[in-house]
């Protein structure tokens, strides 16, 4: 009896040690889409440091996150990419309509590996590339933003065959910037974290790019989640993201 | 090793050894009891047993996303209980636990099955109960296949990536574990740190594998004497 016992109460003993809470409040978890990456990270910080609430981030594509967040994670704040994101949240009930701040926005770039010669003008320049790099034009928002600029351009099918679909933004980025692939489109903040890469086209004629930011109705500790939602929409939060590139929204 | 790496790590052996903690009872109850029931249905379950070792990862994180979801069949009664386990780093652990389960039970009832059925026949008409018969000559002639077992178990956990992405993201700090972490870091460019995480596994792959030699061997022979 003992003997059978014992590795079960073992088990319980690490599970139980490994969920007691901390006697500090508990960190916020924020789901951020993967463009929002440096400048959440710099707004966690000042929020920290000011609230003494400490942030954890999980980034990588909106649609991800969203289905993270229906499915069941624990995240206090998403930060969407796009509205319909958002939108799907609100009609689940996972996200309250009057919560939801719609301030950030962004512009759409092609970039091309730092030592590549490609010259492109317009839309209809890169079907003449052999592979673009892209995230999912099916699920993440820089994709259908993508996909619809691309469209409207009267190129999408030409294109839609040398498409290679990342999960998120951040790894069309990484392709490109690897040499990997001639070229990708991302947004305009991504392009400038990195070196290894060069602006070949900004587009300025897409669809409009709306970022949604809110509590989620699940937190455990709604009050500070929705302390950095405001936080995040204030003129410090706002500062941080025009000094990345962002387009802020009066 | 920065410190979000040694986090990583911590986290990674953490998971893997609650995880094998969690199907060491189970999977030695299996792995006995496969080697001894005669029944019809043994292939069945046997088969049934097997399917995480070769099923995608992938499917079986699906089939775990599904029950364990909100709207799910165990998601549902998990949500009224108030137990979180999706995205959190319980879901790592499980999923860690599901996938390594098939080694354990396939290593330990081969070692049960290798033991000479008179001996614990003898043991029985000795007076012993078949819990003591189990415990005190059945485990201890076939401990080294049990042992082989959860330490193959617990390797298997220490890489799992396919179930457990499905199942608990990779939330840095949270449910990231060293597969995971090299996976991010990879495909956001960040080769160079991803390539010391690899670092990391390599090494404890090798210490993983170099105790499961040595510790079967020596008792290997121990026997042929």
């Amino acid at each position: 009896m003992n003997v059978t016992l014992a590795p079960l109460l073992a088990i319980f003993g690490l599970i139980t040690l490994g969920t007691a809470a901390p006697a500090a409040a508990p960190p916020l978890l924020v789901f951020g889409a993967a463009s929002l990456t440096e400048s959440l990270q710099d707004i966690g910080r000042t929020f920290e440091a000011k609230t003494a609430q400490k942030v954890d981030f999980s980034f990588g594509a909106s649609s991800d996150l969203a289905r993270q967040v229906e499915a069941g994670a624990p995240a206090d704040v998403f930060f969407s990419a796009d509205t319909a994101k958002m939108d799907a949240l609100e009609k689940g009930g996972l996200v309250r309509k009057s919560d939801r701040r719609e301030f950030l926005s962004n512009a759409l770039v092609v970039v091309v590996p730092k030592a590549s010669t490609a010259a492109i003008a317009s839309a209809r320049d890169l079907v003449a590339l052999p592979r673009i790099a892209l995230a999912d034009p099916t699920a993440v928002p820089v994709g259908i933003y993508t996909k619809k600029w691309l469209t409207a351009e009267g190129v999408w099918d030409a294109l839609a065959p040398k498409i290679v679909p990342t999960l998120d933004v951040r790894a069309a980025l990484a392709a490109v910037a690897g040499g990997d692939i001639p070229a990708g489109i991302v947004y305009r903040t991504d392009a400038a974290t990195s070196k290894d890469v060069r602006v070949a086209f900004t587009v300025t004629n897409g669809p409009t790019i709306t970022y949604s930011v809110a509590p989620l109705t699940g937190s455990k500790h709604l009050p500070a989640a929705a302390a950095f939602v405001a936080f995040v929409d204030s003129r410090e939060g706002r500062v941080v993201f025009e000094r990345r590139g962002f387009i802020v929204r009066p | 090793m920065t410190a979000e790496d040694f986090s990583i790590l911590a986290l990674t052996v953490r998971v893997a050894v609650l995880s094998t903690l969690l199907i060491l009872p189970v999977g030695v109850a299996c792995g006995w009891g496969l080697a001894r029931w005669r029944g019809p249905g043994r292939t069945l379950v046997e088969t049934l047993l097997s399917l995480p070792l070769v099923l995608p990862p992938t499917a079986v994180g699906l089939l775990l996303l599904e029950a364990l979801r909100r709207t799910g069949a165990v998601g549902r009664l998990l949500d009224r209980a108030g137990v979180e386990i999706l995205f959190t780093w319980k879901a790592v652990v499980l999923a860690a636990a599901v996938m390594s389960f098939p080694f354990l039970v396939r290593l330990s009832r081969t070692a049960f099955e290798e033991i000479d059925p008179r001996l614990l026949s003898m043991a029985r008409s000795l007076g012993s109960s078949p819990t003591a018969a189990f415990r005190r000559v059945a485990l201890p002639l076939a401990w080294r296949g049990v042992l082989a077992g959860t330490l193959l178990a617990f390797s298997r956990a220490l890489g799992e990536f396919g179930a457990t992405i499905l199942v608990a993201g990779s939330i840095p700090g949270r449910t990231e574990t060293l597969a995971l972490a090299i996976f991010r870091r990879t495909h956001i460019g960040q080769d160079t740190s991803a390539m010391r995480l690899v670092a990391v596994t390599v090494v404890l792959a090798f210490g993983a594998v170099w105790t499961t030699e040595i510790l079967t061997r020596r008792r290997g022979r121990r026997t042929s004497v």
